[in-house]
């Protein structure tokens, strides 16, 4: 009777433990992908969990999907993707282009899919926003540089507006923004719910 | 320039700063996430660290070598400790035992 051949390990990797495996990311990078993958997941829906989003980036980058262009770096390259699948998620909620979600025109002269918008996505989207921007200001309370610079950053402006605008030197900006990357480390590091 | 952040529509204001912060944790250090690891009492550098949790399994071999079990098991030691410490009445000598019950049986019949 043929024998099975015994596995080394009878584990299934995941697809961290496959990038790790296959030397795509270092473990420090692992924890750097960790606290992104929760930061990007804050502009989402509660059902979608960060693991969701950095298992999504690395499987695309895993399965070649996605290629990494030479110059950038495989976190940075990582952190990109997990930013488009943010936006591909509302796309899709509010059934925009690439949304499946179209209803077929049948018409002597008009003959096309209509995109089918979904209005509760928009308000669902607009109330976890002011949640997060509620939760994040929390991250920084007791710091007014930094919520000062959270709301230049929230109006688009450039680090040398902020900057012109608090009347803060170089020095002073770069420290806030040390203590600010030291909290969003200390947040990202936990295991908490955002 | 606005101190609220709620003035401006919230879904392009929280956009803009995920978009903005992203490129600090990027360029964050190791030493900074070593760092800030250490704020919350964890060691990355050690195997089975919980900052690492959610990321990867545990085979039974790591989970039962990882240091994170070894240090649960030595902080229920020294719990148990406490307990047994806390139970024992304090300062109180143990009380001699009576002569009578010491005397060997049949010590009367000599």
């Amino acid at each position: 009777m043929p024998q099975i051949p015994q596995l080394a390990d009878d584990r299934v990797l995941n697809t961290a433990e496959t990038a790790l495996a296959l030397k795509l990311i270092s473990r420090m990078d692992f924890l750097r992908l960790k606290t992104i993958a929760r930061w990007h997941a804050r502009g989402l829906p509660p059902d979608v969990a960060w693991d969701d989003l950095l298992q999504e980036a690395l499987t695309r980058v895993i399965v070649g999907s996605r290629r990494k262009p030479e110059a950038v770096s495989m976190v940075a390259f990582l952190a990109g993707i997990m930013r488009s699948l943010r936006a591909e998620h509302w796309r899709r909620a509010r059934g925009g282009p690439d949304s499946r979600e179209t209803l077929r025109i049948d018409h002597q002269d008009l003959s096309r899919a209509a995109a089918l918008r979904d209005p509760a996505a928009d308000l669902e989207h607009a109330l976890i926003a002011g949640e997060q921007l509620v939760a994040i200001e929390q991250l920084f309370a007791g710091d007014s540089v930094a919520l000062r610079i959270l709301a230049g950053l929230g109006e688009g402006h450039s680090a040398a507006q902020i900057r012109a605008a608090l009347k803060i030197s170089k020095t002073e900006y770069d420290s806030a923004r040390k203590r600010m990357r030291r909290a969003l480390l200390r947040e990202g590091l936990t295991c908490a719910q955002n | 320039m606005r101190t609220k952040l709620n003035v401006i529509e919230p879904k392009t204001a929280l956009n803009r700063i995920l978009d903005a912060l992203e490129r600090e944790l990027i360029d964050a250090s190791d030493e900074e996430i070593l760092e800030a690891a250490k704020d919350l009492g964890m060691n990355p550098l050690m195997k089975g660290s919980a900052a690492f949790l959610g990321l990867h399994t545990l085979s039974f071999a790591e989970f039962f070598e990882s240091d994170a079990l070894r240090e649960v098991l030595a902080r229920a030691r020294t719990m148990q400790i406490a307990a047994a410490t806390q139970l024992e009445p304090e300062g109180e000598a143990r009380q001699p035992t009576p002569k009578r019950a010491i005397e060997r049986k049949g010590a009367a019949d000599k």
